[in-house]
């Protein structure tokens, strides 16, 4: 069954109309940007300094007050929204894989955004950034990310988002909205590679995805525990209490995403492999309409 | 240490696997996980215990190589030499006589004699064998020498209390028969003491080499007791409806005893009699009673003590069946009247002789003589010719009885030797007549004869001469044939004792019941066949107080169904015999154990300690253990 067919376009479609419906303005495009420029929405006054645009002094205010204040207006841009998409081995696991939900989601976000007329790029990463599709516009551009995205293989070793995090923040383009679509399983930990993107003014939005399995694995005994992504192996002896260790350290990385999230007013959705892509758009959807 | 099955340590070849199996350790099944980070937190905190982890694994081979090696050690079966030259042969005799039955010990001596037989199971060792004996009524084996504790334990749980007197001595001999040369055999002996050789087993100097070892345990206390000890009737011999009754009560109490006896026949009360028993006391006494009846007759002592067997006693009293008689003749008072003067004879007089004799009924033919012997019993006296069977001569006079046999029951309590005779008939007896009386000539004056099975008696007095008639030996005379006619020789039914043995008459065998349809009836209902077409059986010994008989066995013929129906219709047959069974045994009745046996510390008896199992089961045992052991380093694996 390929990974894009025709009902995915189809749910993408509904779900661009869904989006123009309800979270107009609301999602990715259209957003207010935090600069002030030559919009039409006013957004609030200054003093008057020497050498400012007098079309702008609010004359009105000057007739009823005598004092010179400037309007300021919040200027409107395209948005440009990047997605980070973890390709990883460890994005291989879970049925169905974690990596097929996660080029699904990217799919349908860049969808929408594209049909908002903003500008989207995808940056797969594992270790380092692996590939590229370079920042595009248009609801026409569609059709090759979607190739992009269905070539696109998993690869690299252990997920170092730090390392990824930093090659991307080097680039010299516009901040916008990064969208990062990954378990988050990084030996160096996630906060690093956030905090990052931050600093350099980028809007992150994490989408963490997990299989059911990984949450709660049921095997007991003497096992060889073989690393996917390192292909490392490790002959423990898994007992029930070990197996409530790791569901108590699994279900504390979980919480610790989501209140650095929290705290940093950072976008979280965190969703297993049994979850719909479209369902999960919905969900992203109604979280966003609730806080506007 | 040998081992029973040697071939069984080959087992051994399995650690063969077990250590190959550790040393190539299996491959372990593999877990893809997507990250290793949150294993790494697990496994490196506990990474100080991985010595533990690691010993834990060489424990658990050591663990499986050691419950290999005790399982086929155990199926190996080792012993020790020592084992086999120290077994020992235990026969464990129980006495279940009537004494046992006391409920002195709840719930009775009996059981707590089985309850410390099974601590002498239990206390015995592998190869240790045990044979079991009952020492009732009659010893027996109840179970052979064996060592199996179930089988014991069944055999020693099915003996059941008897009446019957304790045979102690003779089941102490047949065990020691049963335990022949062994060098470590013993007999322990379960008694309440209440027989004459107890104190002799309870002196014996015990020995473990001993092969006539004798250990004596007695259950039981010192306990009172009152019991009939013996309960017999009899017809009375001179008269013909009178009875007698022996009754004795024995007190075997340190105490005086009041208590009464009741005698009742049928049902009906025949005598009520208070007593009151000095310690140690025998009472006995002759009750003289009539009755024509027959049936059982019951005593009871009315006296609540531990024993209830000894407390009633029963005793067949003969029934008297009424004597048709026809006196032929001119007419004789005396002769009439000492008829008549029989309760049981039914007299009809006639002065002709009959022509038709009817059959059961004694014709007394005085001075009339038929031409020919009648077809029934029949008595002459006097007789005139010698309807055929004898010759009759020339009179004697004055004859003197000078001989007369004393053993006959029709001479029984008569002198004839100063009776004066002046008339006689001198008379040729036919050939197997037996002269009663004869006179000095050598001629017969009295005798008897059987024709054809008939039973004939001639007395050839005149009795209008002489004195006969006057003396009191004249109508002993005409009581004792009419009893001789009548054919009551059974009249006493010996009771007899519990354990006793008897011969019995049994009925002739005709077409409509062969002989061979007999069977004993014990007082509870139990039948058991007598041997087939004897005319007598021994029956015997008699365990069971009560009421024995012999009765004709059932078969499933067609005629049996039809006499099976009646019964039920109740028109039951009656017994062919009836026996009386009383318990009549003083050492029975005396229930208290003896002081030195009370006194006697023979707790020990064939305990042996804490191993008295066979090796293979501590092996067992251990194997067990370390399967527990193994469980649990493999639930320390897998759950922690």
């Amino acid at each position: 069954m390929p990974l894009f067919g025709s009902d995915f376009l189809k749910k993408l479609e509904y779900l661009s109309i869904v989006s123009r419906r309800v979270f107009r303005g609301s999602l990715l495009a259209q957003r207010r940007t935090m600069q002030f420029g030559s919009g039409i929405e006013f957004a609030d006054h200054r003093e008057y300094s020497a050498g400012d645009d007098l079309r702008y002094l609010d004359w009105n205010v000057y007739a009823r007050h005598g004092e010179l204040l400037l309007k300021r207006f919040q200027e409107e841009e395209d948005l440009h929204v990047y997605f980070l998409l973890d390709c990883s081995v460890s994005m291989g696991f879970g049925t169905p894989a974690k990596f097929d939900l996660a080029r699904q989601l990217t799919a349908a976000l860049a969808y929408i955004a594209l049909a908002d007329m903003d500008r989207i790029s995808i940056c797969a990463f594992a270790d380092r950034v692996m590939t590229d599709f370079p920042l595009t516009r248009g609801k026409a551009r569609i059709l090759p990310l979607l190739g992009f995205l269905e070539n696109l293989e998993l690869a690299g070793s252990d997920t170092d988002l730090t390392m990824a995090a930093q090659e991307f923040a080097r680039r010299k383009q516009r901040t916008g909205l990064v969208v990062l679509v990954s378990d988050l399983f990084s030996p160096s930990g996630f906060e690093t590679g956030l905090d990052l993107l931050r600093h350099r003014r980028y809007e992150p939005h994490v989408i963490q995805l997990h299989d059911p399995k990984e949450a709660r694995p049921d095997f007991l005994g003497d096992i060889e525990l073989y690393d996917v992504e390192n292909l490392s192996a490790r002959k423990v002896t898994v007992t029930e209490k070990n197996l409530r260790t790791y569901r108590r350290l699994f279900d504390e990385h979980q919480q610790a995403v989501g209140t650095y999230c929290r705290n940093y007013s950072m976008g979280c959705t965190q969703a297993t492999t049994e979850a719909k892509f479209d369902d999960l758009v919905l969900r992203m959807m109604r979280t966003a309409g609730a806080v506007e | 240490m040998s081992f029973a099955v040697p071939l069984a340590l080959a087992w051994l070849a399995w650690a063969i696997p077990i250590v190959v199996f550790y040393i190539l350790k299996v491959r372990l099944r593999q877990a893809p996980v997507s990250t290793t980070i949150f294993w790494r937190q697990i496994y490196d905190e506990k990474r100080p215990r991985s010595l533990w982890q690691h010993l834990r694994h060489l424990l658990s081979l050591l663990a499986q190589l050691l419950l290999l090696l005790l399982l086929v050690f155990a199926l190996a079966e080792p012993f020790f030499t020592s084992e086999i030259l120290q077994a020992r042969r235990i026969v464990l005799v129980v006495d279940n006589s009537a004494s046992m039955k006391a409920t002195d010990v709840k719930p009775s001596r009996l059981e707590a004699a089985k309850a410390a037989g099974r601590d002498v199971i239990s206390g015995l060792r592998f190869r240790d064998e045990m044979a079991i004996i009952a020492a009732g009524a009659q010893p027996r084996v109840v179970c052979g020498l064996s060592g199996h504790e179930r089988t014991l334990r069944d055999s020693l749980a099915g003996i059941e209390p008897s009446d019957g007197p304790t045979q102690v001595a003779a089941a102490v001999e047949l065990g020691r028969r049963l335990l022949a040369d062994a060098k470590h055999g013993k007999v322990i002996v379960l008694s309440d003491g209440c027989f004459p050789e107890s104190e002799k087993y309870a002196t014996s100097e015990t020995t473990e080499d001993d092969a006539n070892n004798v250990e004596l345990r007695t259950v039981g206390t010192r306990v009172g007791n009152v019991g009939l000890t013996n309960f017999q009737v009899r017809r009375s011999l001179s008269d013909p409806i009178g009875y007698e009754i022996l009754s004795t009560v024995t007190n075997a109490s340190d105490e005086e005893v009041k208590c009464r006896v009741e005698i009742d026949l049928n049902d009906n009360p025949v005598d009520v009699i208070p007593l009151t028993l000095t310690p140690g006391q025998t009472w006995s006494k002759t009750i003289e009673k009539t009755s024509v009846d027959g049936g059982r007759l019951i005593a009871r002592v009315k006296h609540d003590d531990a024993l209830p067997t000894d407390n009633s006693a029963v005793a067949i009293l003969p029934k008297r069946e009424m004597q048709h008689v026809v006196l032929v003749s001119e007419g004789n008072v005396f002769l009439q009247q000492a008829l008549k003067a029989n309760a049981l004879v039914d007299l009809k007089v006639v002065n002709a002789i009959p022509e038709k004799y009817e059959a059961g009924t004694l014709y007394v033919f005085h001075r009339l003589t038929p031409e020919k012997l009648p077809s029934t019993a029949a008595m002459f006296i006097d007789p005139i010719s010698g309807a055929g069977a004898w010759q009759v001569g020339e009179a004697l006079e004055n004859p003197i009885v000078t001989k007369q046999d004393t053993d006959s029951p029709l001479m029984r309590h008569v002198r004839l030797d100063n009776v004066l005779l002046p008339e006689a008939h001198k008379i040729t007896p036919p050939p197997g007549a037996h002269a009663l009386a004869t006179a000095i000539s050598g001629d017969p004056l009295f005798f008897s004869f059987e024709p054809e099975g008939r039973k004939t008696l001639v007395l050839t007095v005149n009795l209008d001469k002489g004195d006969l008639t006057f003396r009191t030996a004249f109508p002993i005379m005409v009581t004792n044939a009419l009893g001789w006619f009548a054919g009551q020789s059974g009249d006493l039914r010996e009771s007899l004792a519990s354990g006793a043995v008897t011969e019995v008459d049994l009925p002739a065998a005709t077409a409509a019941m062969p002989a061979a349809s007999f069977a004993l009836q014990s007082p509870a209902g139990q039948k058991k066949p007598l041997p087939p077409g004897v005319a007598k059986a021994t029956i015997g010994p008699l365990d069971e107080v009560g009421v024995w008989q012999v009765v004709r066995a059932a078969d499933e013929t067609a005629d049996a169904k039809k006499k099976k129906s009646a019964k039920e219709a109740g028109n039951a047959e009656p017994p062919v015999l009836e026996l009386a069974c009383n318990l009549s045994n003083n050492h029975e009745t005396d229930l208290r154990v003896p002081e030195p046996l009370l006194k006697a510390d023979v707790a020990s008896l064939a305990s042996t300690g804490w191993f008295t199992r066979p090796i293979w089961f501590y092996l067992i045992a251990l194997a067990t253990l370390f399967a527990a052991v193994e469980w649990y380093l493999y639930q320390r694996r897998w759950i922690s």
